[in-house]
């Protein structure tokens, strides 16, 4: 589905408008993802920051990565629905939570992150590349 | 049987001391806005197993059955917390397994809502799916 795309928070104070293409979308089971994920993996799509307009209050978690970099995880302050996050290292970009995007938006996991932190329950899509943490690069 | 959990940033802490009733993993589209895209999962646990310190935030909905439904989220970090049904299931509480140290040994037994997961989920092929809520569970025997 091209751009743009539109979305929201579950309990619909949040809104938000995607003008352009994501770079590409992943899965991560993180040990951090899944504790705000609700159990299972998050679900990002990564788009320009500029590109993203938001209305609606959002709340920011700040963090540290384990490069060392601050992170901020941005939440609708009204239902706690995961809207986007970020890192300082790639100020430009912003991860946004496939749920936050209305259906059909046609974005699917490319790739499955950190799934050494998965629970033994998990199940993994074996059509996509598996990492044991992240693969080597600048992003986070 | 004692569980103990947290949130992300550490406000909220759970102790709950007792075995789960059920664990189930939920593609309900509404789960998946707040799970961040896919499914939530669920521990239901007895009310008054639960202990949670810290402060909490609350939202919530009306089902499509009229049951009125909560969630608790921490107002500091956003962690998904709790589900329940105050008014018609007083005495549960759906903790997101998210929330509970590790390792335990929980795990979903089934998956609901998959008429609502999007194209690209994978499900678990040795635990029972239904398309929608599961069924009501059987009387007790006794
Ligand atoms: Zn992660
Ligand atoms: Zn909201
Ligand atoms: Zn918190
Ligand atoms: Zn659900």
């Amino acid at each position: 589905m091209p751009a743009p795309y539109t979305g929201g928070c579950a309990g619909g104070a949040v809104t938000l408008h995607i003008a352009a293409e994501a770079f590409g979308a992943s899965q991560c089971w993180c040990r951090n993802c899944q504790r705000i994920c609700g159990g299972g993996p998050a679900h990002v799509a990564i788009f320009k920051a500029g590109d993203l307009a938001i209305s609606g209050a959002l709340r920011t978690a700040t963090g540290t990565a384990d490069s060392g970099n601050a992170t901020h995880l941005n939440f609708c302050a009204a239902c706690g629905t995961q809207i986007h996050g970020g890192s300082a290292a790639v100020p430009e970009l912003l991860a946004v939570r496939l749920g936050a995007l209305d259906e059909p938006h046609g974005l699917s996991p490319k790739m499955i992150l950190w799934t050494s932190e998965a629970p033994p329950w998990a199940v993994f899509d074996p059509a996509l590349p598996q990492f044991a943490t992240q693969p080597s690069g600048p992003a986070e | 049987m004692t569980y103990t959990g947290q949130c992300a940033c550490g406000a909220v802490h759970f102790t709950i001391t007792a075995a789960p009733i059920a664990v189930r993993q939920c593609w309900c589209r509404r789960c998946q806005k707040m799970a961040g895209g896919g499914p939530a999962h669920n521990a239901m646990f007895p009310t008054e197993a639960l202990t949670i310190t810290g402060p909490v935030a609350h939202t919530g909905y009306t089902a499509d059955s009229g049951t009125a439904i909560h969630w608790d989220f921490c107002p500091t970090c956003g962690t998904p917390l709790l589900a329940y049904a105050p008014v018609a299931r007083p005495h549960l509480r759906a903790v997101r397994l998210g929330v509970l140290d590790q390792p335990n040994d929980l795990a979903p037994q089934m998956v609901i809502w998959t008429g609502e997961a999007p194209a690209w989920a994978v499900f678990d092929p040795a635990i029972p799916q239904y398309p929608a809520a599961p069924p009501a569970p059987a009387p007790k025997a006794n």
